[in-house]
């Protein structure tokens, strides 16, 4: 039967790229924090370096993101609304303590780890993991509370954002660790060169375990939505065939998925150094892609 | 929680003696758009946002071709999402039922717009904060209809307290088959359609923006 739309309103998408950058930024930001606190808990002398870029790394990273949010805001000037006007029930409430004590226990722990003080570093660092794992699957719930859109408004997102954090956290922290090593190359004795380059390859060995995690949970999502209701089926062809499907099926799973983890697990890219770090880009840019592909699709189906 | 206290609306107060509500008799609707046009007179909505419209289908091939009409508005949600995710308490529920908005405590954070299930909640390009359909709450305080369901030429809009079984929209909500937007959702609108088309109250139908 013919069927034709004569007439509605525009449709228009409330949230857009500053809130996808702000997915971004704080999954990189949790990601390597909890990289840091890992690599100083294990205790062995070559996992040092890890450490002190992940502590300075994750909380510059956070100082940034909630400026994305305050941008996005139709009032800037009225952000102290959000600390003196508490919903209890909004996830947004609880971000916005997160943000407010995650930086500053990552500050804290920086300042120990780098004035040496392992006992102390310790004891913050383990409190900060659960603040890094909860300021960044509280996100995971604001698009999961979102009843009405359908690729949001699954159990599965918070697990989905904490798991793609330590992704794209883990390959941040490459990147700097080879930014490191490049730097240090002539000024450094051989053995230490070889542990450190050892080091970058077991982090890409790591990023691939991750990858695999995040594929699996990604997978899990999109069989869902092909077996659900007609608004499900409509976005999960909307992100595999439709307009989304650069952004999905190229960037996100081949380009940021597939690709890096077979280049860190072969032998050829992933014993060497050069492999792992193009696997890293390749990784931050494939969750880049995903934060797009969420927040943007998430929302690009009608509603009336 | 027992069977019987599931199947009640959420946070209904004992107490409560008034509860608006809306029924729009498609039979009536002449899709003329004087609601829309009678909204924005009486809001003061600038171009481009709308707290009420009429979406417009057409369905079949002639000679067997019909328009179906689904004036819409905000639902004002017995059990809203919008309440639920606001973080600063900028919209809330009165105790006659009607979802309100605080324009001095919004901050424009578009939450409640990103979880709407039926997208009717819109950014005031002036006045930069959350704007949406609240039952004409200064008219209904002041003792008069909502605008919309004044200004209808086919009396298809009937406001009233759900509460009082004198009330014309208690009568009709007791004796016809009426629907709501989406009731999958539990968010028990407010806003009843009589001999609504399945087609119009779909958003997927004839949508074609995938392609």
């Amino acid at each position: 039967m013919d069927l034709k739309i004569f007439y509605n309103i525009h449709y228009e998408m409330p949230l857009g790229i500053p809130i996808a950058l702000y997915f971004y930024l704080t999954g990189l930001s949790a990601g390597s924090f909890v990289i840091s606190v890992i690599s100083t808990i294990g205790g062995r002398k070559e996992y040092k370096p890890i450490g002190r870029i992940g502590a300075v790394l994750a909380p510059l990273l956070l100082i940034l993101a909630p400026f994305t949010l305050i941008v996005d805001l139709e009032q800037p000037p009225r952000f102290w609304h959000l600390f003196l006007y508490l919903n209890l029930k909004s996830p947004i409430t609880y971000g916005s303590f997160l943000l407010t004590a995650y930086p500053i226990n990552g500050l804290i722990y920086a300042w120990y780890l780098f004035k040496g003080n392992a006992r102390l570093a310790k004891i913050l660092g383990l409190i900060g993991i659960p603040l890094a794992i909860c300021t960044h699957g509280y996100t995971g719930f604001i698009l999961a509370l979102g009843k009405g859109r359908i690729l949001w408004s699954t159990a599965l997102m918070p697990t989905l954002f904490i798991v793609s954090a330590m992704v794209s956290g883990m390959a941040l922290v490459i990147l700097a660790a080879a930014i490191r090593y490049a730097y240090r190359y002539q000024y450094t004795p051989v053995e230490e060169r070889e542990s450190d380059r050892a080091l970058i390859l077991n982090l890409g060995k790591m990023m691939g375990g991750m990858i695999i995690a995040d594929l699996f949970l990604v997978g899990n999502d999109i069989l869902v939505l092909l077996t659900s209701t007609q608004e499900a089926l409509h976005v999960a062809h909307l992100i595999l065939f439709g307009k989304f499907q650069p952004f999905f099926v190229g960037i996100e799973i081949l380009l940021g998925g597939f690709l890096p983890m077979f280049m860190v697990f072969l032998p050829w890219t992933g014993r060497s150094l050069r492999g792992v770090v193009v696997a890293a880009v390749l990784v931050m840019i494939g969750v880049l892609a995903m934060r797009y592909v969420v927040v943007v699709a998430g929302q690009f189906l009608p509603l009336h | 929680m027992s069977k019987e206290k599931l199947q009640e609306k959420p946070e209904k107060k004992a107490e409560a003696k008034v509860h608006y509500g809306m029924v729009i008799d498609l039979r009536r609707c002449i899709g003329c758009h004087s609601c829309s046009v009678a909204c924005k007179a009486e809001l003061e909505s600038p171009p481009g946002v709308y707290r009420s419209w009429v979406k417009i289908i057409e369905k079949g091939t002639y000679p067997h071709v019909r328009k179906f009409f689904l004036p819409s508005l905000c639902n004002n949600c017995d059990n809203p999402i919008c309440l639920t995710n606001c973080p600063v308490k900028a919209t809330w529920k009165r105790e006659d039922g009607i979802v309100v908005v605080d324009p001095h405590r919004c901050i424009g954070c578009k939450y409640c717009m990103a979880s709407c299930p039926y997208d009717v909640r819109s950014i005031n390009p002036l006045k930069r904060i959350v704007q949406k359909c609240e039952f004409c709450r200064h008219r209904v305080d002041a003792g008069i209809e909502p605008a919309c369901v004044e200004t209808c030429l086919g009396r298809a809009r009937i406001f009233g307290n759900m509460l009082d079984p004198k009330s014309e929209i208690t009568q009709l909500l007791a004796t016809l088959p009426t629907q709501v937007i989406k009731p999958d959702l539990g968010t028990y609108p407010q806003v009843f359609y009589i001999e609504a088309d399945l087609d119009a109250m779909n958003p997927m139908k004839g949508w074609k923006g995938d392609e």
